[in-house]
This record gives structure tokens, C-alpha cells and sequence, in this order.
């Protein structure tokens, strides 16, 4: 178990480093001047070829390759993501600023998809086929079928603009973080409420079930026991995917309700070339989703230590 | 106290698979459900031990495989727990060291989960599960049918060691006469979802009536399976 946590660590550090080169990369060969790009979006306008040169050699832009990505690389092991290249100010606390909005966001839309999802696939399986199950497969479709950006606009239109019990735009209360949530976690409901389904569906067909109850062992406790177990172990895969996914910025819902999160401070990151924060959003996915990864790949080992292909 | 049950039947999907059909059995019986693949004997034994269950005889239940039995994420203890529960008796009020000595399975690591046992040994220990409430009944299925033969007489004579000092009644599920004609002493055969003769063993082996037993009795004779 310890030297298969061991291999699994070694292995995100792997993708990690691979990822921080392929992004570096990228970045670099984008097409255009970063340069300029740069010189444009600090100073507007007025552009001339001695600010963009300035500009280069203050970026560190003029030093090739190889030397750029170790001056970037080497002190972001310590978590220092260096120097916006527009504003001059550090990068990392911009970031958690941003972290600031979007994780409570992404958390509070994942915890109200899992409840909805799970209350959804346990109506539905109550009888599989029946009337309820259809109800309840036929509204995750819809879910899955609505994309977010007309869904965020209809929950405006009804809870903000028709009946006004909440805030639209912005992120100054709690309450402002509702709305966007709703959207997030119908989305993630969507898609997990199918998965939960079928798992459930699936594990109760498992061949070792109705020996069991002859056993005369209680049928909650054969849910709990024997059914849960089994159908989690594909339903905490998607969970995890999920959150990473709205961890990275759930970039659309937050354009869509004027919050400022880590969508918005990558677009204009993206925008303006700014590479030391189009980085350290880079960096903040990577590392978010290698860890998420980590932590399901354990508790799957938690939960059946055949996966991995040791010994009990 | 003799077990019965009357009027058994299970119909799938509109079509018959068993006929009503009622079963008797006294305490220290030994009976062979015998019959060809989908003659209905494992649905028969289904629909018996359910019954009695709810008649609120303890009657105990061992599959084909250990895999039909035992899940994959638990490790045995927790197995042997969640069968003395179920029993409702203490942890630990089963006689396990007696059983397990009998079943030659002390050697067991009971932490570990069934895939890290040998399948005679997950087997040995399924039937052990099925004794510890020394029940009135134990019906099993194809017990030794996923055991190499060796392991699966083995299996077999340790069975009927474990029964010989109690009460308790046995039927054998198997397409093996020759299994069953060492094991027990009544047959039951059936034939598409009935009982078609119900005899001595021997009386069936040398003087079967119904054509199904006269198939399973040449089958056996061409085999030329020990008896």
C-alpha cells in the first residue's frame, strides 16, 4: 500500500514537471510578439519599437528558451510565480484573490450537484424502469442538454429579475454566490445522476448478493455494505473529475454573473501575454487536477486494494 | 421436527421453471437433488430455502462458487461477523476454532479478503459460515463444482464429517450421480421444473422408473464413475 502511494506520488511529480514544460513551451512559441502584446496592454498606446525592446528585456524575453524557463521554474518550486509582466505586481496574491472566488463557488456547486444527483439516482433506482426512473433519467438528459450559459440566463430572468429574492451580478454577499452555484451543481447533477444510476443498478446485480440475504443478513445493511462500496468506486472517479473541472474556473458561469475568479484572471491574462500569470493559472490547474487524481487513485485502493495489483 | 414445504413454484418471464411441488425433510436426512442442467433443481433449492427462512426454521445456503458467496471488498472476519449478525449471536459466540479445525481452514489469516485464499479454502469457508448456526437445513448447490477434484472430495468428506455428530439435514444440488451416491442416501430427480422419482439412492442408481433418471443412470454407467 505505502510503496503504491510512493509510485502514485512519483508519478503526478512526473506530469507535473511535464506539464509546466509543455505549457512554458507553448506559451513561448505562441505566435505574435509577446513583447508587444505586453508593451500594448501596459501602455495602451504610444507603442514604439525602444518601449517594446524595454519590455522584452524586462520580461526576461530576450534571453532564449532554455534560460527562461529555468529563471521561471526554479523559483516557483518554492511557490513564487514571479512578477506580472503588465502590472509589475506579484503574481500569487492576484491568484488566491481570485482562488477566493471561484473555489466556494466550485464547492458549493459541486455539494448541491452530489445531493441533487444522489437524491435523483436513489428515486430512480427505488424501481428501476418504472415511472419514477424515467422521470428522473428524463430530467438529468434535459440537465445535460441545457448549457450553461442559457441556463444561468433563465435562473437571472426568474430568481433576480421576475420574483427578485437574489442578486445577479457581482460577488459582494454570499447570497450573490447562489445563483451561479445553482448553475454549476445542475450541470454537474446532470451528469452524475446517470453515473450514480447505473452503479447502484450494477452493483446490485453483483453474483455474491443473493447468498447474502439467504444468509438472512438485513437488507439495509446489504446496501450499506455490499451496494454502496461497489457502485462508488466509478461514481468517486467523476465526482473528482468534476471538481476539478469547476476548480479550474468555471470560466462561462462566471462571465455569465460578472464575478470576478480565476476565469476572468486568465482571460486577461491570455489576453495580454501576460505569461507569469497565464502560468500560475497553469501551474494551479495542473497541480489540482494531479492531486485530485492522487486522492481518488488512493481511496480506490482504499476501498478494493486489487486495484493496483498487489497482495491484500 | 421435519421441514416441509408445499406448493413451491416460480414462474420467469410467464413460462413455468418450477411446478408446484412440496418438500419434506427430517432431521439427519441426506438428499440428492439430482437432474440435468436446467431441470429446475437450483431454483428448487432457492424457493426451499426462502420458504423455510420465512417459516423461521434457520436453514443455511452454500452456492456453487465462493464467488456467488463472498464480496470481494470484505475481508473474511468481516464476513463471519456479518453471519453471526445476521444469526443474531454475539461476536465470537460461534464455535469457529471447532469448525475451522474440522474444515482444516485454522490456517485461514481471517484480515485478509477472499481473492487472497485458495478457492477450496474460500469454499471450506463458506460451508464453515453455513454451520456455525447449526442450522435444521443446509442446501448446497453444486458445492465442489468449482473445485479441482482432489479439493473437491476433500471438501466433500470434511462436509460430511462436520454433519455426522449433529441434527442437521442436508441436500446436495448435483449433476453428479456419482458425487451424490457417496454423500447421500435419498435422491430427488428432476426433470423440467419437477420432481419425476424420489427414492433410496440406491433404488434410483440400479432400478430407475422415470426416463430422467434412467438418462443421469446410463450417463453414469458410461462415465464408469465410482460409486
Amino acid at each position: 500500500m505505502i510503496s503504491s502511494v510512493f509510485d502514485l506520488v512519483l508519478r503526478a511529480l512526473i506530469v507535473l514537471a511535464g506539464t509546466a514544460l509543455a505549457t512554458f513551451a507553448l506559451l513561448w512559441h505562441a505566435p505574435g510578439d509577446p513583447a508587444l502584446s505586453i508593451a500594448l496592454a501596459r501602455f495602451d498606446t504610444l507603442v514604439t519599437d525602444e518601449v517594446i525592446e524595454m519590455v522584452r528585456e524586462e520580461a526576461g524575453l530576450n534571453i532564449g528558451f532554455w534560460p527562461a524557463f529555468r529563471a521561471w521554474i526554479g523559483p516557483l518550486l518554492w511557490f513564487d510565480f514571479g512578477n506580472s509582466s503588465v502590472t509589475g505586481r506579484e503574481v500569487l496574491p492576484d491568484l488566491l484573490v481570485a482562488v477566493s472566488y471561484t473555489f466556494p463557488l466550485a464547492f458549493a456547486g459541486l455539494a448541491f450537484g452530489v445531493a441533487v444527483a444522489l437524491l435523483l439516482a436513489f428515486v430512480a433506482t427505488k424501481r428501476p424502469g418504472g415511472w419514477m426512473d424515467r422521470v428522473a433519467v428524463g430530467v438529468a438528459s434535459l440537465g445535460a442538454a441545457i448549457p450553461a450559459y442559457w441556463l444561468g440566463l433563465l435562473l437571472i430572468l426568474l430568481f433576480a429579475v421576475h420574483l427578485a429574492w437574489l442578486p445577479a451580478m457581482g460577488a459582494r454577499t454570499p447570497a450573490h454566490a447562489i445563483l451561479p452555484a445553482l448553475t454549476l451543481g445542475l450541470g454537474v447533477a446532470a451528469s452524475l445522476t446517470r453515473i450514480i444510476r447505473s452503479s447502484i443498478l450494477e452493483a446490485r446485480a453483483q453474483p455474491f448478493l443473493p447468498a447474502i440475504r439467504r444468509r438472512g443478513v438485513p437488507s439495509s445493511a446489504i446496501g450499506r455494505d455490499h451496494v454502496a462500496p461497489h457502485a462508488a468506486v466509478p461514481v468517486i472517479t467523476l465526482v473528482g473529475l468534476e471538481m476539478a473541472f469547476l476548480l479550474e474556473g468555471a470560466v462561462m458561469v462566471e462571465i455569465i454573473f460578472g464575478r470576478p475568479g480565476l476565469g476572468t484572471f486568465l482571460v486577461t491574462a491570455i489576453e495580454a501575454r501576460d505569461f507569469p500569470q497565464v502560468q500560475a493559472v497553469v501551474v494551479l490547474t495542473a497541480l489540482l487536477f494531479v492531486t485530485i487524481n492522487l486522492v481518488i487513485d488512493v481511496i480506490y485502493r482504499v476501498i478494493d486494494p486489487r486495484i493496483g495489483g498487489q497482495d491484500a | 421436527m421435519t421441514l416441509s414445504a408445499h406448493g413451491l413454484s416460480v414462474v420467469r418471464a410467464g413460462q413455468a421453471i418450477l411446478y408446484p411441488t412440496s418438500v419434506c425433510v427430517s432431521p439427519r436426512d441426506r438428499i440428492g437433488l439430482v437432474g440435468a442442467s436446467g431441470s429446475g433443481k437450483s431454483t428448487l433449492g432457492h424457493a426451499l430455502v426462502d420458504d423455510l427462512r420465512m417459516q423461521g426454521h434457520v436453514v443455511a445456503y452454500v452456492p456453487q462458487s465462493p464467488d456467488e458467496a463472498l464480496d470481494p471488498l470484505w475481508s473474511m472476519a468481516f464476513h463471519w461477523r456479518e453471519a453471526e449478525k445476521a444469526l443474531g449471536l454475539r461476536p465470537g459466540a460461534a464455535d469457529r476454532k471447532t469448525l475451522f479445525s474440522a474444515l482444516k481452514i485454522e490456517g485461514g489469516d481471517l484480515r485478509k479478503r477472499p481473492w487472497a485464499w485458495s478457492r477450496g479454502m474460500q469454499q471450506r469457508f463458506v460451508i464453515a459460515m453455513a454451520l456455525m448456526g447449526r442450522p435444521n437445513l443446509v442446501v448446497l448447490d453444486e458445492p465442489t463444482s468449482a473445485l479441482d477434484p482432489v479439493v473437491a472430495a476433500a471438501t466433500m468428506q470434511l462436509l460430511d464429517h462436520c454433519l455426522r455428530e449433529s441434527d442437521t439435514a442436508m441436500i446436495l444440488i448435483t449433476h453428479d450421480l456419482g458425487l451424490a451416491a457417496r454423500h447421500v442416501s435419498q435422491l430427488m430427480v428432476m426433470d423440467g421444473g419437477r420432481i419425476v422419482e424420489q427414492a433410496s439412492t440406491e433404488d434410483v442408481l440400479e432400478h430407475p422408473k422415470a426416463p430422467a433418471s434412467k438418462a443421469l443412470s446410463a450417463h453414469r454407467n458410461w462415465l464408469a464413475l465410482p460409486c
